[in-house]
């Protein structure tokens, strides 16, 4: 295997709660490109997975290395941002803002304090922002309070923000959970073909197994913070599913 | 778009206050000294003898007893307070007028109005009126805290009870219950807990005014502040502070846990905090009839009655050949001292808002902690700390005893009255603002913090936009206050409406009172409507 394709090595790590074990020595190699989808009951470590990854969690044991680079490289808050870029269920948009600043804030890293400042009285790079927002469909709305819009529209506003951002990885903590079906699909689409255009390495965490069939290339098991399959989408089957789901019923 | 300009409008909102702010700073002369030719050195000692304070024994007694004065009068004025709220707060919510009848609407109405009027004039002013009327009993302070406070508390009663949830109303009416049942069984359980954490918040205030009740010649801990500051004592001033700031300490610690496990149902602690109450209760009224010999009854003697029916009758004008609300000269005069007074009040809030603005993001415990700001320091533990001990002393002084120290500092004038206004409001708006942050929602902020923005982007892009509508609510809410408390500073002569009243209350002009005091509800009023418009436009 290639080394220099692996963006992502992860070695035995654990990670523990309180005595309660998150993620019990896992091992993953993720290559440059691939959309990965973590599934598995609730509390199975896949946020805390995530966490790890995008270096939010820093205690536990065992080795990271993000494109060839320990954690310590990304301790620069503009390095890290070029590198790994992050998407949750709305909630991490400031609501009293207008959507250009909020799709504006993926370039925080890269601007000056000045610039900051005055971009808030008039909009900096308003055109970036405005291609973004055009690409996910709400090149509309780019003066409306990022309040005011529904729950897919402020997703695709976080979209608009990680395209601003470019980073090479895209992690994804349950990025559909709060939406209803229709809206769930229409982001997932979105997401997926930005991550293809733009080259970028996609880590999602979801509830439904059919997404993960639908959007992504492989799909890594999680239960009880340890690996139950990874597998390339194409070879998961219903068996491995009922293993998945059903042990974690029965543990409860 | 609509949404857009709505952003905007607050923006020109804030700026159109700062401009507001620049524009009032003229008023002052900034050619002549500010401070008196000894001020700098007076300050100094004052800020000296903070530090240590007089703790002989003679004096901590003298505190204490006086502490107990400031109590019983807070203590009774409330007893009264609560009573007029309670009544005029039902009628004023309109709960228990039929909807249907053509005079409901009136009557409500005419109380909402009679509790605003109740609210409009500061309790000091109740005070001095009282005491020229009835002379210098306890009744005089007592009365002064009941009337505005009973005013306030029968308004946010009365908002209480109109903003009950309809629907366990309707399903006790659908069971028969008549108006009356329908108060006991639906309207006061519903509200129980808020009234209550209400009147406790309230309570800590009216400590703080019947500490200064004691400038109008009624005993209690702000007599003593005074007559120490006469002497130049000022170790013997800070010891007294210091005994009016742990009542309210006291006060406020013991409320927030009231408050925290009332909404938890009932507890030993919620029993033991009402018995505690009710005893207070008896106790203040007890020590007042025993031993100031003060029996409510005594204030209607025909003496007495004579003396009060001569004040108001000078009061409207009666006897004099020309009143002065009949004298345009009177007029142009008081008008000018009323621009004065708005000017004040503009720079008081204004200074407050500006050290409010400087100190408040430390002051957030979640920023001290790290959690909204994901950086950990030994440093913000300790400015927050002593930010908040700022707050807390800030806040635990009245305006008026401030205004008694900075006229010893400052020239006469609109500035010491500012001043003395804002070094009481930055502790009050500060602890407010920085409960804003506490309650921020901390997922924003991690994102931006996670997508590599520095603290003081996170700050401009996270913070700032989420939390300032809520401070520009607080700031004019403030306004309002102060407005209503410029009158007292002036009383020590910090200048503006309350200087020209406490000279013309010495001369005995009593009509000048009438003008100075519809010059003063004008203001007051001005103030809350301007207020209430602006509020409307940040929403």
């Amino acid at each position: 295997m290639e080394t220099s394709q692996n963006i992502i090595d992860l070695k035995d790590v654990s990670v523990s709660f309180d005595g309660k074990i998150a993620l019990s020595s896992l091992s993953l190699l993720i290559n440059k490109g691939e959309r990965i989808a973590l599934i598995g009951p609730s509390g199975a470590g896949k946020s805390t997975l995530l966490n790890v990854l995008s270096l939010s969690q820093v205690s536990g044991t065992g080795m990271l290395i993000i494109d060839g680079q320990p954690p310590s490289y990304y301790r620069n808050r503009k390095v890290r941002a070029k590198k790994i870029g992050v998407i949750r269920q709305q909630f991490d948009l400031v609501n009293a803002l207008p959507v250009v600043h909020n799709v504006l804030a993926g370039k925080l890293a890269d601007w000056s304090l000045v610039k900051s400042i005055l971009s808030l009285v008039i909009p900096q790079e308003k055109e970036m922002a405005k291609k973004a927002l055009t690409r996910v469909g709400l090149a509309h709305k780019i003066l409306e309070q990022t309040g005011s819009l529904s729950g897919g529209e402020q997703q695709r506003v976080a979209l608009a923000r990680l395209l601003v951002q470019e980073p090479e990885i895209i992690l994804a903590d349950e990025p559909v959970a709060s939406l209803d079906p229709a809206r769930a699909e229409d982001v997932l689409d979105i997401l997926t073909k930005l991550v293809l255009e733009e080259k970028q390495t996609l880590i999602a965490s979801l509830h439904s197994v059919d997404y993960a069939k639908k959007y992504f290339t492989r799909v890594i098991g999680l239960r009880e913070g340890a690996l139950v399959f990874d597998l390339p989408v194409g070879e998961l089957t219903d068996r491995h599913l009922s293993e998945l789901y059903k042990l974690g019923e029965t543990m409860e | 778009m609509k949404q857009s300009l709505r952003f905007q409008q607050k923006n020109i909102l804030t700026l159109l206050l700062v401009l507001v702010f620049l524009w009032s700073l003229r008023v002052i002369d900034w050619k002549e000294p500010l401070l008196h030719p000894g001020g700098g050195a007076t300050f100094l000692q004052i800020i000296e003898a903070m530090l240590h304070p007089n703790l002989s024994p003679e004096i901590l007694l003298l505190a204490l007893d006086s502490a107990w004065v400031t109590l019983t009068y807070a203590v009774a004025g409330m007893t009264i307070a609560i009573v007029i709220a309670v009544i005029f707060g039902v009628l004023a919510s309109g709960v228990i007028q039929n909807s249907q009848h053509p005079l409901s609407m009136l009557s409500k109405r005419f109380f909402r109005g009679l509790l605003g009027f109740l609210r409009a004039i500061h309790e000091l002013v109740w005070a001095l009126l009282f005491v020229s009327a009835f002379g210098l009993t306890p009744y005089s302070a007592i009365l002064a805290i009941a009337i505005p406070y009973g005013g306030i508390l029968g308004r946010i009663f009365a908002d209480m009870l109109s903003d009950v949830k309809k629907e366990p109303i309707q399903s006790l009416q659908s069971t028969g219950a008549s108006k009356w049942q329908l108060l006991f069984y639906g309207y006061f359980p519903l509200v129980r807990a808020n009234m209550i954490s209400y009147t406790m918040y309230r309570f800590e205030c009216a400590v703080r005014s019947s500490a200064v009740m004691s400038f109008v010649g009624l005993g209690g801990l702000g007599y003593q502040i005074q007559l120490s500051l006469d002497d130049l004592n000022y170790e013997e001033v800070w010891t007294f502070v210091l005994f009016l700031m742990a009542i309210v300490i006291v006060i406020d610690g013991w409320s927030s846990g009231w408050r925290s496990r009332l909404s938890k149902g009932s507890s030993r602690f919620s029993m033991l905090s009402f018995l505690l109450s009710l005893s207070l209760v008896i106790g203040s009224w007890m020590y007042l009839y025993k031993v100031e010999h003060a029996s409510f009854f005594t204030l209607f003697t025909d003496e007495n009655g004579e003396y009060a029916k001569k004040f108001f009758l000078s009061l409207l004008g009666i006897g004099e050949e020309t009143p002065t609300f009949f004298s345009a000269q009177s007029w142009i005069h008081t008008l000018q001292l009323t621009y004065d007074t708005l000017m004040m009040s503009i720079i008081a809030i204004g200074m407050a808002t500006i050290v409010m603005l400087i100190t408040v993001v430390p002051a957030a415990r979640n920023v001290a902690n790290g959690k909204l700001t994901m950086s950990r320091s030994f440093f913000s533990w300790v400015s927050f700390l002593l930010i908040r001990a700022s707050y807390i002393l800030s806040r635990a002084v009245p305006e008026l005893i401030w205004a008694m120290m900075i006229i010893f500092i400052f020239q006469p004038g609109i500035l010491p009255g500012a001043v003395a206004l804002a070094l009481h409001n930055f502790g009050i708006l500060g602890k407010l603002c920085a409960e804003v942050i506490e309650d921020l929602d901390e997922r924003p902020i991690r994102h931006l913090s996670s997508s590599g923005a520095s603290h003081a982007q996170i700050l401009l892009y996270g913070v700032l936009p989420s939390v300032l509508p809520k401070f520009l609510s607080f700031i004019l809410y403030r306004w309002e206050v102060i407005m209503r408390t410029t009158i007292v500073v002036g009383f020590v002569g910090a200048g503006g409406l309350g200087q020209q009243f406490k000279l013309s209350m010495s001369y005995f002009h009593y009509s000048d009172i009438t003008l100075i005091i519809l010059c003063y509800l004008l203001l007051v009023w001005l103030a809350d409507f301007l207020s209430e418009l602006s509020r409307k436009a940040a929403k």
